[in-house]
């Protein structure tokens, strides 16, 4: 197997070499992280362990989150912990369901809006319209924020 | 007691054998469980065992393996692929022809698999980008390369487990072997062309986007290049002038390697780690196995039968064993068949007047060649259609076999033409 995987790099260097790109293979260890919580949602991460003191912490499930660089893999650990701790904290709600259904549809609309931007020319009062609704969403956000009752101390928010 | 031994001894080897074949069990799990079996029935005393193994076929193996693994992080392979498919100007003929004279040189140097590993994803980006099926530059880059690897004494391991068990040298297997492949390898990629050229039709635009590669951006690391390919060089030299300074290769190998990692700075853990230590335990095993069958006497047996076949003439012995070699290595694996050959040829020069040398290069040659024979009858055959199935394309028992069994009895046509003419 360990053949066909080189081989398979070798492959891809040199595809994307002749593309332009500056190409580094590091050799890594990958792990699959997984926890159950107590209603059923599946908490899960992938990082790797590599000689560079780089490590990319991505979180997989109950949905996608964008990879994060680390320079030790004990702050991978640490931050996997602590996320745990804040998903096993929000697993009391009872509109846990909800939380994650909205976040995947978050994610799906901004794939889609991707897929606008790059596959369409489109005109500048559309642009304005979509900037309109983030913003009315971003408020959306922040009057919750200072309505509702805080749950989690162990860190401060980060976004919000 | 003794009786009881050579039966053991016997069943051990064919269950092994039988395992190894039936390739549903890793080979080097049974070669070295089959070696220890061997030593707790008491057919081979440890000490005896291990004085069985030929340190010198795996120090060779070891040392080229460790140079291969630092030439590869450079680029040069993509370098040269590049660089002469841009010559042939994404003519897909053109190429095949450069690929596989790219393909035998280098497993001449260095060995089949690792020719195979380092050209085949190369080709299948070159294909790709052509919008062309790769099974044909598959096909003869697996020919070329166990043809070019039957032309040296590291090409292949058959003919390193050979030398080390004889007098015959680097130069010995480039003078007499070189020229015979040399010859098989222009008719063999000749008709490899008339084979598949109808099918080899490529688009003027998918030419020029071979045209617009850069050769240069393939190199990783010039320095390493230029250190690796001087030790590789020197390495060479060290083959060709160990007999006359009384070095063995093995040494001139690890002598080479271990320059090479200092000079080169590289990780040592890395490369060793990309050495194939499978393969040496393999080789360690199958050789306390082999040893074991030949301290009971049973090779010896086997021996004086062949003998009596034969009546003791050589050149009846050479046909016979250049055309079983090549039949058997065609369906089976040319390692174990090698090593349980060795002594059992072994002991025939040793109870038969007259020069035995025609023997060994039919062994050698009928061993590489028969390789070519099926998808299974080397392992670079087995890699090669690996990386392709990975890729979504299938070469079918069947298929390589209406194609290659033909050019590899052709093949042991004409070498048998070369034994008789220059030998016997």
């Amino acid at each position: 197997m360990n053949k066909y995987v080189h081989s398979e790099t070798s492959q891809h260097v040199m595809k994307l070499i002749q593309l332009g790109a500056d190409v580094q293979v590091v050799r890594s260890n990958m792990v699959y992280v997984s926890f159950t919580l107590e209603n059923g949602v599946e908490v899960a991460y992938a990082y790797n362990i590599n000689k560079k003191n780089h490590y990319f912490l991505e979180r997989i499930q109950p949905y996608p989150l964008a990879v994060k660089e680390f320079d030790s893999p004990d702050d991978v650990v640490n931050i996997i912990l602590l996320d745990h701790r804040q998903f096993q904290n929000a697993s009391n709600s009872k509109k846990m369901r909800n939380f994650i259904d909205i976040n995947k549809s978050l994610h799906r609309t901004a794939k889609a809006f991707e897929d606008l931007f790059l596959y369409y020319n489109i005109c500048r009062a559309d642009v304005m319209e979509m900037e309109k609704h983030i913003e009315d969403m971003n408020k959306l956000i922040n009057r919750i924020k200072t309505e509702s009752q805080r749950v989690f101390f162990e860190k401060e928010p980060e976004n919000i | 007691m003794l009786h009881e031994h050579y039966i053991i001894g016997i069943i051990i080897f064919l269950l092994s054998y039988i395992a190894i074949i039936s390739e549903k069990i890793n080979r080097t799990a049974v070669a070295v469980f089959g070696a220890v079996l061997m030593v707790i029935f008491q057919i081979i005393s440890k000490d005896d065992a291990l004085s069985k193994i030929d340190f010198n076929t795996l120090g060779l193996l070891i040392g080229m393996m460790v140079i291969v693994n630092v030439v590869k992080r450079t680029g040069f392979f993509q370098y040269l692929a590049i660089k002469t498919a841009k010559m042939a100007k994404g003519n897909p003929i053109v190429i095949i022809v450069f690929f596989s004279i790219i393909s035998a040189v280098a497993s001449g140097l260095l060995d089949n698999v690792t020719t195979i590993l380092l050209i085949v994803p190369v080709t299948l980006v070159i294909s790709d980008t052509l919008k062309v099926n790769p099974i044909p530059f598959i096909i003869a880059e697996i020919v070329s390369a166990n043809l070019g690897g039957a032309a040296t004494l590291i090409g292949d391991p058959p003919n390193i487990m050979i030398a080390s068990a004889t007098d015959l040298s680097f130069l010995d297997f480039i003078t007499n072997l070189l020229p015979l492949m040399t010859v098989i390898f222009i008719i063999t990629v000749v008709l490899i062309e008339l084979i598949f050229r109808k099918s080899l039709h490529v688009d003027d635009k998918y030419k020029k986007e071979i045209l617009s590669f850069d050769e240069n951006k393939a190199i990783t690391d010039k320095k390493l290049l230029i250190q690796s390919l001087s030790i590789l060089v020197l390495t060479i030299i060290g083959f060709t002038v160990a007999e006359f300074i009384d070095v063995s290769t093995a040494t001139v190998a690890i002598f080479g390697s271990s320059l090479l990692i200092i000079i080169s700075r590289v990780e040592p853990d890395e490369i060793l780690a990309d050495v194939e230590w499978v393969t040496i335990f393999f080789f360690g095993g199958l050789f306390v196995l082999v040893g074991a069958l030949e301290s009971i006497g049973f090779i010896e047996t086997l021996a004086e039968n062949l003998l009596s076949v034969t009546n003791g003439d050589i050149p009846t012995m050479t046909i016979l064993v250049l055309w079983m070699s090549a039949i058997l290595s065609s369906f089976l694996d040319n390692i174990p068949y090698v090593a349980t050959m060795i002594p059992l040829v072994n002991h025939m020069s040793s109870v038969t007047a007259g020069n035995f040398e025609p023997v060994w290069w039919a062994l050698s040659i009928g061993a590489c060649l028969g390789g070519n024979g099926t998808i299974i009858g080397a392992s670079a055959n087995v890699v090669a259609r690996g990386a392709l199935e990975r890729k979504g394309f299938h070469i079918s028992f069947l298929y390589f076999m209406k194609i290659a069994f033909p050019l590899m009895i052709l093949s042991i046509l004409i070498s048998t033409v070369y034994l008789l003419l220059f030998y016997i």
